[in-house]
């Protein structure tokens, strides 16, 4: 079972990463949340302790990269891949930096999004 | 035009984003109908919904994508949303803006800070005060519809 976190300011990036990741394509996929900023999502993660967070970046309130610290602060081994418009090096390795495991940019299609989550979650295994 | 404005290579870098934007959210990319120096726009060009975002760093200005409600009802249809409420299509808007400043960032980099969206339904004050006199403008189509992309941006070092 893969129990996710989505985080994202968007309702309709939200939206389309959980009717993606609910089509099937991976077994046992759940979603335990949807935050739509970073200080919403910390209180979910605290709440749910999920397995897999899907992570924006830029966001009202608290942004990714403070959202990513904290996280992993709580739980170092939680497998975080960032989904974000941000596409410079400095970025992605920013947030790699802070703890996460995979960076995907956007516009994604519905089988990038399946390959990194993959890709995040046999990191952790 | 100045040496602190952008120049062709760099206006690329956003027509080539949102060209690709929806080409990776549909499979069909938006042709690119004109690409300008606009002048004496005392009112920039917009269409029903704008989403702006604003930028800072090493870089000022604004860059802001414009289209018709129809276009963006498309473009949910194409990401398997079926909720067309006012507060997603004005959130769609927001996010094409987004993609497309943040995507710019591969060629500007982590200097060209980018805000998070405003979202606009229908011509506001807030377009026309954030835009100086000359913007780049694109225009697009895509799938038969009409939208601009416009871009001010400003070197500061």
């Amino acid at each position: 079972m893969m129990r996710l976190l989505i985080v994202d300011d968007s309702n309709i990036i939200r939206s389309r990463i959980m009717r993606i990741v609910l089509a099937g394509t991976l077994p046992g996929a759940q979603i335990v949340g949807l935050a739509r900023d970073g200080a919403q999502a910390v209180m979910m993660f605290k709440a749910h302790q999920p397995d897999v967070v899907t992570m924006d970046l830029t966001m009202p309130n608290m942004d990714g990269v403070k959202c990513i610290e904290e996280i992993i602060a709580i739980n170092p081994d939680v497998p975080i891949l960032v989904v974000s418009a941000l596409a410079d090096k400095a970025t992605a390795i920013s947030a790699l930096r802070k703890g996460a495991r995979g960076f995907l940019n956007k516009p994604f299609t519905e089988k990038q999004l399946i390959a990194a989550l993959k890709e995040v979650i046999s990191n952790d295994e | 035009m100045n040496n602190k404005d952008i120049n062709e290579v760099e206006l690329r870098v956003f027509i080539t984003a949102v060209t690709e934007y929806f080409q990776a959210l549909a499979g069909e990319p938006a042709q690119v109908r004109s690409a300008y120096l606009g002048t004496d726009l005392s009112v920039p060009q917009s269409y029903d919904y704008t989403g702006l975002i604003t930028i800072s760093g090493n870089y000022r200005g604004c860059v802001y994508f414009s289209c018709r409600q129809v276009l963006l009802r498309r473009l949910l249809v194409c990401m398997g949303e079926n909720d067309h409420s006012e507060s997603n299509l004005l959130d769609a808007v927001g996010e094409v803006a987004n993609t497309i400043s943040g995507n710019a960032r591969k060629h500007f980099g982590a200097t060209l800070e980018i805000s998070v969206p405003v979202t606009i339904h229908g011509p506001t004050e807030s377009i026309r005060a954030a835009v100086r006199a000359r913007p780049f403008v694109i225009t697009i189509d895509w799938l038969g519809q009409a939208a601009i992309v416009m871009i001010d941006l400003e070197r500061l070092v």
